[in-house]
Protein backbone atom coordinates (compact mmCIF):
# COMPACT_ATOMS: atom_id res chain seq x y z
CA UNK A 1 0.00 0.00 0.00
CA UNK A 2 1.45 3.33 -1.07
CA UNK A 3 1.84 6.35 1.16
CA UNK A 4 -0.81 8.17 -0.89
CA UNK A 5 -3.27 5.37 -0.19
CA UNK A 6 -2.52 5.55 3.53
CA UNK A 7 -3.07 9.31 3.49
CA UNK A 8 -6.35 8.81 1.62
CA UNK A 9 -7.48 6.23 4.18
CA UNK A 10 -6.57 8.59 7.00
CA UNK A 11 -8.48 11.43 5.33
CA UNK A 12 -11.53 9.20 5.15
CA UNK A 13 -11.18 8.50 8.86
CA UNK A 14 -10.70 12.22 9.60
CA UNK A 15 -13.80 13.04 7.55
CA UNK A 16 -15.87 10.49 9.42
CA UNK A 17 -14.72 11.86 12.78
CA UNK A 18 -15.01 15.47 11.65
CA UNK A 19 -18.32 16.08 13.36
CA UNK A 20 -17.49 14.34 16.63
CA UNK A 21 -17.36 16.61 19.61
CA UNK A 22 -17.38 16.42 23.36
CA UNK A 23 -20.86 16.08 24.91
CA UNK A 24 -22.54 19.29 26.06
CA UNK A 25 -22.33 18.13 29.66
CA UNK A 26 -18.57 18.72 29.50
CA UNK A 27 -19.11 22.38 28.66
CA UNK A 28 -21.59 22.72 31.53
CA UNK A 29 -19.17 21.17 34.00
CA UNK A 30 -16.32 23.34 32.79
CA UNK A 31 -18.38 26.51 33.06
CA UNK A 32 -19.27 25.59 36.63
CA UNK A 33 -15.58 25.08 37.38
CA UNK A 34 -14.77 28.38 35.69
CA UNK A 35 -17.33 30.24 37.83
CA UNK A 36 -16.07 28.57 41.00
CA UNK A 37 -12.53 29.60 40.12
CA UNK A 38 -13.58 33.20 39.56
CA UNK A 39 -15.47 33.36 42.85
CA UNK A 40 -12.53 31.80 44.65
CA UNK A 41 -10.14 34.22 42.96
CA UNK A 42 -12.22 37.26 43.93
CA UNK A 43 -12.41 36.49 47.61
CA UNK A 44 -8.81 35.38 47.72
CA UNK A 45 -7.71 38.65 46.19
CA UNK A 46 -9.97 40.50 48.62
CA UNK A 47 -8.60 38.56 51.54
CA UNK A 48 -5.07 39.08 50.29
CA UNK A 49 -5.49 42.84 50.07
CA UNK A 50 -7.19 43.04 53.46
CA UNK A 51 -4.42 41.07 55.07
CA UNK A 52 -1.80 43.09 53.26
CA UNK A 53 -3.45 46.24 54.55
CA UNK A 54 -3.65 44.79 58.05
CA UNK A 55 -0.02 43.70 57.86
CA UNK A 56 1.05 47.10 56.57
CA UNK A 57 -0.92 48.81 59.32
CA UNK A 58 0.67 46.57 61.89
CA UNK A 59 4.13 47.22 60.49
CA UNK A 60 3.56 50.99 60.59
CA UNK A 61 2.26 50.69 64.14
CA UNK A 62 5.36 48.80 65.25
CA UNK A 63 7.78 51.09 63.41
CA UNK A 64 6.11 54.20 64.81
CA UNK A 65 5.91 52.66 68.27
CA UNK A 66 9.61 51.87 68.37
CA UNK A 67 10.50 55.58 68.04
CA UNK A 68 8.26 56.78 70.85
CA UNK A 69 9.13 56.65 74.52
CA UNK A 70 6.55 54.95 76.62
CA UNK A 71 4.36 57.51 78.32
CA UNK A 72 3.87 57.45 82.05
CA UNK A 73 0.21 57.06 82.63
CA UNK A 74 -1.17 58.56 85.80
CA UNK A 75 -3.32 56.27 87.85
CA UNK A 76 -6.99 57.00 87.50
CA UNK A 77 -8.35 59.28 90.23
CA UNK A 78 -10.28 57.59 92.96
CA UNK A 79 -13.89 58.68 92.87
CA UNK A 80 -14.96 60.86 95.79
CA UNK A 81 -17.92 58.69 96.52
CA UNK A 82 -15.64 55.74 97.14
CA UNK A 83 -13.40 57.76 99.44
CA UNK A 84 -16.33 59.00 101.40
CA UNK A 85 -17.80 55.59 101.74
CA UNK A 86 -14.67 54.06 103.20
CA UNK A 87 -14.43 54.76 106.91
CA UNK A 88 -11.28 56.51 107.97
CA UNK A 89 -8.84 54.17 109.67
CA UNK A 90 -8.39 54.61 113.40
CA UNK A 91 -5.07 55.87 114.64
CA UNK A 92 -3.33 52.62 115.34
CA UNK A 93 -0.72 54.24 117.56
CA UNK A 94 -3.35 55.53 119.90
CA UNK A 95 -5.15 52.26 120.16
CA UNK A 96 -2.39 49.71 120.26
CA UNK A 97 0.11 50.17 123.06
CA UNK A 98 3.71 50.15 121.81
CA UNK A 99 6.01 47.89 123.80
CA UNK A 100 8.87 49.51 125.69
CA UNK A 101 11.56 47.91 123.53
CA UNK A 102 9.93 49.26 120.42
CA UNK A 103 9.63 52.68 121.95
CA UNK A 104 13.39 52.72 122.46
CA UNK A 105 13.99 51.70 118.88
CA UNK A 106 11.54 54.30 117.70
CA UNK A 107 13.29 56.98 119.68
CA UNK A 108 16.67 55.99 118.30
CA UNK A 109 15.49 55.95 114.70
CA UNK A 110 13.53 59.15 114.84
CA UNK A 111 15.45 61.30 117.27
CA UNK A 112 19.07 60.40 116.43
CA UNK A 113 20.45 61.84 113.21
CA UNK A 114 21.30 59.39 110.46
CA UNK A 115 25.01 59.14 110.08
CA UNK A 116 25.15 56.42 107.48
CA UNK A 117 22.60 55.50 104.94
CA UNK A 118 20.71 52.40 105.70
CA UNK A 119 21.77 49.35 103.82
CA UNK A 120 19.55 48.62 100.92
CA UNK A 121 18.12 45.16 100.77
CA UNK A 122 19.74 42.83 98.24
CA UNK A 123 17.88 43.01 94.97
CA UNK A 124 16.98 39.64 93.61
CA UNK A 125 16.05 39.20 89.97
CA UNK A 126 12.39 38.69 89.43
CA UNK A 127 11.72 35.18 88.33
CA UNK A 128 9.51 35.20 85.28
CA UNK A 129 6.69 32.71 85.30
CA UNK A 130 7.38 29.65 83.19
CA UNK A 131 5.77 29.86 79.75
CA UNK A 132 2.86 27.52 79.97
CA UNK A 133 1.36 28.18 76.58
CA UNK A 134 2.41 26.11 73.63
CA UNK A 135 1.98 27.46 70.13
CA UNK A 136 0.63 25.32 67.32
CA UNK A 137 0.30 26.49 63.74
CA UNK A 138 -1.51 25.26 60.67
CA UNK A 139 0.08 24.85 57.28
CA UNK A 140 0.44 27.95 55.09
CA UNK A 141 -2.46 28.67 52.77
CA UNK A 142 -1.53 30.57 49.61
CA UNK A 143 -3.32 33.85 49.04
CA UNK A 144 -2.20 34.56 45.49
CA UNK A 145 -3.10 32.57 42.41
CA UNK A 146 0.11 33.40 40.67
CA UNK A 147 2.70 34.80 42.97
CA UNK A 148 5.74 36.65 41.66
CA UNK A 149 9.09 35.04 42.53
CA UNK A 150 9.74 35.10 46.25
CA UNK A 151 12.98 36.78 47.25
CA UNK A 152 12.44 37.88 50.80
CA UNK A 153 9.59 38.61 53.07
CA UNK A 154 8.36 39.05 56.57
CA UNK A 155 6.12 37.02 58.76
CA UNK A 156 3.67 39.25 60.56
CA UNK A 157 1.40 38.09 63.34
CA UNK A 158 -2.02 39.61 63.10
CA UNK A 159 -5.41 39.00 64.58
CA UNK A 160 -8.20 38.14 62.19
CA UNK A 161 -11.78 36.96 62.61
CA UNK A 162 -12.25 33.20 62.67
CA UNK A 163 -14.33 33.48 59.51
CA UNK A 164 -10.99 33.91 57.68
CA UNK A 165 -10.20 30.30 58.53
CA UNK A 166 -13.35 29.20 56.82
CA UNK A 167 -12.30 31.07 53.70
CA UNK A 168 -9.29 28.84 53.28
CA UNK A 169 -11.38 25.76 53.91
CA UNK A 170 -10.80 25.16 57.60
CA UNK A 171 -13.83 24.16 59.67
CA UNK A 172 -15.11 26.82 62.05
CA UNK A 173 -18.02 26.66 64.45
CA UNK A 174 -20.89 28.74 63.11
CA UNK A 175 -21.27 30.58 66.41
CA UNK A 176 -17.61 31.55 66.61
CA UNK A 177 -17.07 33.12 63.21
CA UNK A 178 -16.49 36.53 64.73
CA UNK A 179 -14.00 35.32 67.34
CA UNK A 180 -10.53 36.76 66.90
CA UNK A 181 -7.75 34.31 66.06
CA UNK A 182 -4.05 34.81 65.63
CA UNK A 183 -2.57 34.38 62.18
CA UNK A 184 0.88 34.69 60.63
CA UNK A 185 0.84 36.49 57.31
CA UNK A 186 3.77 36.03 54.96
CA UNK A 187 4.32 39.34 53.20
CA UNK A 188 6.65 39.29 50.21
CA UNK A 189 9.22 41.86 49.18
CA UNK A 190 6.64 43.61 47.02
CA UNK A 191 4.29 44.07 49.96
CA UNK A 192 1.76 41.47 48.89
CA UNK A 193 0.37 39.02 51.41
CA UNK A 194 1.36 35.68 49.92
CA UNK A 195 0.23 33.15 52.45
CA UNK A 196 -1.44 32.84 55.81
CA UNK A 197 -1.30 30.33 58.62
CA UNK A 198 -3.31 30.23 61.78
CA UNK A 199 -1.93 30.04 65.28
CA UNK A 200 -3.47 28.60 68.38
CA UNK A 201 -2.17 28.42 71.93
CA UNK A 202 -2.49 25.42 74.12
CA UNK A 203 -1.92 25.34 77.86
CA UNK B 1 -13.14 40.67 13.72
CA UNK B 2 -12.55 37.22 15.17
CA UNK B 3 -10.51 37.15 18.35
CA UNK B 4 -7.44 34.93 18.33
CA UNK B 5 -7.15 31.99 20.68
CA UNK B 6 -4.45 33.81 22.63
CA UNK B 7 -6.65 36.88 23.06
CA UNK B 8 -9.58 34.74 24.19
CA UNK B 9 -7.38 32.92 26.67
CA UNK B 10 -6.05 36.19 28.04
CA UNK B 11 -9.59 37.49 28.55
CA UNK B 12 -10.71 34.20 30.05
CA UNK B 13 -7.91 34.35 32.58
CA UNK B 14 -9.14 37.73 33.75
CA UNK B 15 -12.57 36.23 34.39
CA UNK B 16 -14.41 36.70 31.07
CA UNK B 17 -16.70 33.70 30.84
CA UNK B 18 -17.77 34.54 27.29
CA UNK B 19 -14.17 34.39 26.15
CA UNK B 20 -13.66 31.02 27.79
CA UNK B 21 -16.84 29.67 26.24
CA UNK B 22 -15.79 30.91 22.81
CA UNK B 23 -12.35 29.36 23.16
CA UNK B 24 -13.82 26.08 24.40
CA UNK B 25 -16.31 25.86 21.56
CA UNK B 26 -13.60 26.59 19.04
CA UNK B 27 -11.10 24.05 20.31
CA UNK B 28 -12.99 21.31 22.11
CA UNK B 29 -13.71 19.33 18.95
CA UNK B 30 -10.05 19.02 18.05
CA UNK B 31 -9.03 18.03 21.56
CA UNK B 32 -11.86 15.52 21.81
CA UNK B 33 -11.06 13.93 18.45
CA UNK B 34 -7.36 13.83 19.25
CA UNK B 35 -8.08 11.91 22.46
CA UNK B 36 -10.61 9.70 20.71
CA UNK B 37 -8.25 8.81 17.89
CA UNK B 38 -5.41 8.24 20.31
CA UNK B 39 -7.37 5.94 22.62
CA UNK B 40 -10.36 4.67 20.66
CA UNK B 41 -12.58 5.39 23.66
CA UNK B 42 -15.21 8.12 23.68
CA UNK B 43 -15.39 7.96 27.50
CA UNK B 44 -11.67 8.64 27.81
CA UNK B 45 -11.91 11.33 25.14
CA UNK B 46 -14.63 13.05 27.15
CA UNK B 47 -12.56 12.89 30.34
CA UNK B 48 -9.43 14.13 28.61
CA UNK B 49 -11.26 17.04 27.00
CA UNK B 50 -12.71 18.09 30.34
CA UNK B 51 -9.40 17.78 32.16
CA UNK B 52 -7.47 19.61 29.44
CA UNK B 53 -9.76 22.64 29.58
CA UNK B 54 -9.87 22.46 33.35
CA UNK B 55 -6.08 22.66 33.31
CA UNK B 56 -6.42 25.68 31.05
CA UNK B 57 -8.71 27.34 33.62
CA UNK B 58 -6.38 26.56 36.50
CA UNK B 59 -2.96 26.90 34.87
CA UNK B 60 -3.63 28.90 31.72
CA UNK B 61 -1.11 31.51 32.82
CA UNK B 62 1.61 28.98 31.99
CA UNK B 63 0.81 29.36 28.31
CA UNK B 64 3.67 31.06 26.49
CA UNK B 65 2.80 32.45 23.10
CA UNK B 66 6.43 32.26 22.04
CA UNK B 67 6.37 28.47 22.34
CA UNK B 68 3.36 27.81 20.16
CA UNK B 69 -0.33 28.30 19.63
CA UNK B 70 -3.05 27.80 22.21
CA UNK B 71 -4.16 24.76 20.20
CA UNK B 72 -0.68 23.25 20.55
CA UNK B 73 -0.75 24.01 24.26
CA UNK B 74 -4.09 22.23 24.58
CA UNK B 75 -2.92 19.28 22.49
CA UNK B 76 0.17 19.06 24.68
CA UNK B 77 -1.99 18.87 27.83
CA UNK B 78 -4.33 16.37 26.19
CA UNK B 79 -1.41 14.29 25.02
CA UNK B 80 -0.02 13.99 28.56
CA UNK B 81 -3.44 12.99 29.86
CA UNK B 82 -3.85 10.44 27.09
CA UNK B 83 -0.43 8.91 27.66
CA UNK B 84 -1.20 8.48 31.34
CA UNK B 85 -4.34 6.58 30.44
CA UNK B 86 -2.64 4.51 27.78
CA UNK B 87 -0.10 3.44 30.40
CA UNK B 88 -2.89 2.28 32.69
CA UNK B 89 -4.82 0.53 29.95
CA UNK B 90 -3.98 -3.01 28.90
CA UNK B 91 -2.14 -2.80 25.63
CA UNK B 92 -4.04 -5.79 24.22
CA UNK B 93 -7.24 -3.82 24.43
CA UNK B 94 -6.05 -1.57 21.66
CA UNK B 95 -3.92 -4.01 19.76
CA UNK B 96 -5.18 -5.36 16.48
CA UNK B 97 -3.90 -8.38 14.64
CA UNK B 98 -0.98 -7.64 12.41
CA UNK B 99 -1.98 -10.02 9.64
CA UNK B 100 -5.35 -11.53 8.89
CA UNK B 101 -5.88 -13.13 5.52
CA UNK B 102 -9.64 -13.29 5.11
CA UNK B 103 -11.65 -14.88 2.32
CA UNK B 104 -12.21 -12.68 -0.73
CA UNK B 105 -16.01 -12.88 -0.56
CA UNK B 106 -16.07 -11.58 2.99
CA UNK B 107 -13.78 -8.75 2.09
CA UNK B 108 -16.16 -7.70 -0.64
CA UNK B 109 -18.88 -7.36 1.95
CA UNK B 110 -16.99 -4.89 4.00
CA UNK B 111 -18.79 -1.60 3.99
CA UNK B 112 -16.97 1.67 3.74
CA UNK B 113 -17.75 2.35 7.38
CA UNK B 114 -16.21 -0.90 8.51
CA UNK B 115 -13.18 -0.14 6.39
CA UNK B 116 -12.76 3.19 8.07
CA UNK B 117 -13.11 1.57 11.48
CA UNK B 118 -10.40 -0.80 10.42
CA UNK B 119 -8.15 2.12 9.61
CA UNK B 120 -8.95 3.46 13.05
CA UNK B 121 -7.88 0.18 14.60
CA UNK B 122 -4.70 0.25 12.56
CA UNK B 123 -3.93 3.74 13.86
CA UNK B 124 -4.66 2.60 17.41
CA UNK B 125 -2.25 -0.28 17.00
CA UNK B 126 0.66 2.04 16.31
CA UNK B 127 3.09 2.74 19.15
CA UNK B 128 2.08 6.03 20.84
CA UNK B 129 5.05 8.04 19.52
CA UNK B 130 4.03 7.34 15.93
CA UNK B 131 0.31 7.39 16.61
CA UNK B 132 0.37 10.90 18.02
CA UNK B 133 2.05 12.42 14.98
CA UNK B 134 -0.31 10.57 12.63
CA UNK B 135 -3.31 11.79 14.62
CA UNK B 136 -2.08 15.37 14.84
CA UNK B 137 -0.75 15.83 11.31
CA UNK B 138 -2.94 13.53 9.22
CA UNK B 139 -6.19 13.45 11.17
CA UNK B 140 -6.20 16.86 12.87
CA UNK B 141 -4.47 18.75 10.05
CA UNK B 142 -1.99 20.34 12.40
CA UNK B 143 1.12 21.80 10.85
CA UNK B 144 4.49 20.23 11.60
CA UNK B 145 5.31 23.24 13.76
CA UNK B 146 2.11 22.92 15.76
CA UNK B 147 2.66 19.21 16.23
CA UNK B 148 6.24 19.83 17.31
CA UNK B 149 5.08 22.37 19.89
CA UNK B 150 2.40 20.03 21.20
CA UNK B 151 4.75 17.06 21.39
CA UNK B 152 7.65 19.14 22.66
CA UNK B 153 10.08 17.86 20.07
CA UNK B 154 11.86 19.29 16.99
CA UNK B 155 10.05 19.60 13.67
CA UNK B 156 12.49 17.14 12.14
CA UNK B 157 11.45 14.51 14.64
CA UNK B 158 7.82 15.06 13.72
CA UNK B 159 8.61 14.56 10.03
CA UNK B 160 10.60 11.39 10.57
CA UNK B 161 8.01 9.90 12.93
CA UNK B 162 5.26 10.75 10.49
CA UNK B 163 7.04 8.98 7.63
CA UNK B 164 7.73 5.97 9.76
CA UNK B 165 4.18 5.90 11.11
CA UNK B 166 2.72 6.01 7.64
CA UNK B 167 4.98 3.19 6.54
CA UNK B 168 3.84 1.09 9.50
CA UNK B 169 0.22 1.86 8.67
CA UNK B 170 0.74 0.89 5.05
CA UNK B 171 2.10 -2.44 6.18
CA UNK B 172 -0.85 -3.00 8.48
CA UNK B 173 -3.39 -2.11 5.79
CA UNK B 174 -1.59 -3.95 2.98
CA UNK B 175 -3.51 -6.38 0.81
CA UNK B 176 -6.96 -5.71 2.19
CA UNK B 177 -9.83 -4.13 0.24
CA UNK B 178 -11.34 -1.03 1.70
CA UNK B 179 -11.22 2.68 1.77
CA UNK B 180 -11.67 4.45 -1.58
CA UNK B 181 -11.52 1.18 -3.46
CA UNK B 182 -8.22 0.23 -1.91
CA UNK B 183 -7.60 -2.90 0.04
CA UNK B 184 -7.46 -3.30 3.80
CA UNK B 185 -6.88 -6.35 5.89
CA UNK B 186 -9.64 -8.42 7.36
CA UNK B 187 -10.51 -7.85 11.00
CA UNK B 188 -10.04 -10.85 13.26
CA UNK B 189 -13.75 -11.06 13.99
CA UNK B 190 -14.44 -12.15 10.42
Amino acid sequence: MSEESVIAALRALAAQDGGREAPEAVEDRLLQAFRRKQTHRKWRNGLGWSLAAAAAGLAIFFVAGSHERPKVVAPPPVPRQLVAAVPAPADVATVVPVPKQMQAVRRRLIEQPIEQPLERPIERPIERPVELQRETVTQFFPLLDVAPPFERGELLRVMVPASTMRRVGLPVNENRLADPVYADVLVGQEGLARAIRFVSYEQ
Amino acid sequence: MIATDAALLEQALTGAEDAFTALYRRRQGGVYRFALQMTGSSAIAEDVTQEAFLALILHGTRYDQARGTVASFLYGIARNLVLRRIDRRPWAEMEITEECAGPEDLLEDLTRRESIEHVRQAVLSLPPVFREVIVLCDLQDSSYEEAAAALDCPVGTVRSRLNRGRTMLARKLRGVAGVAGRSIECPKSL
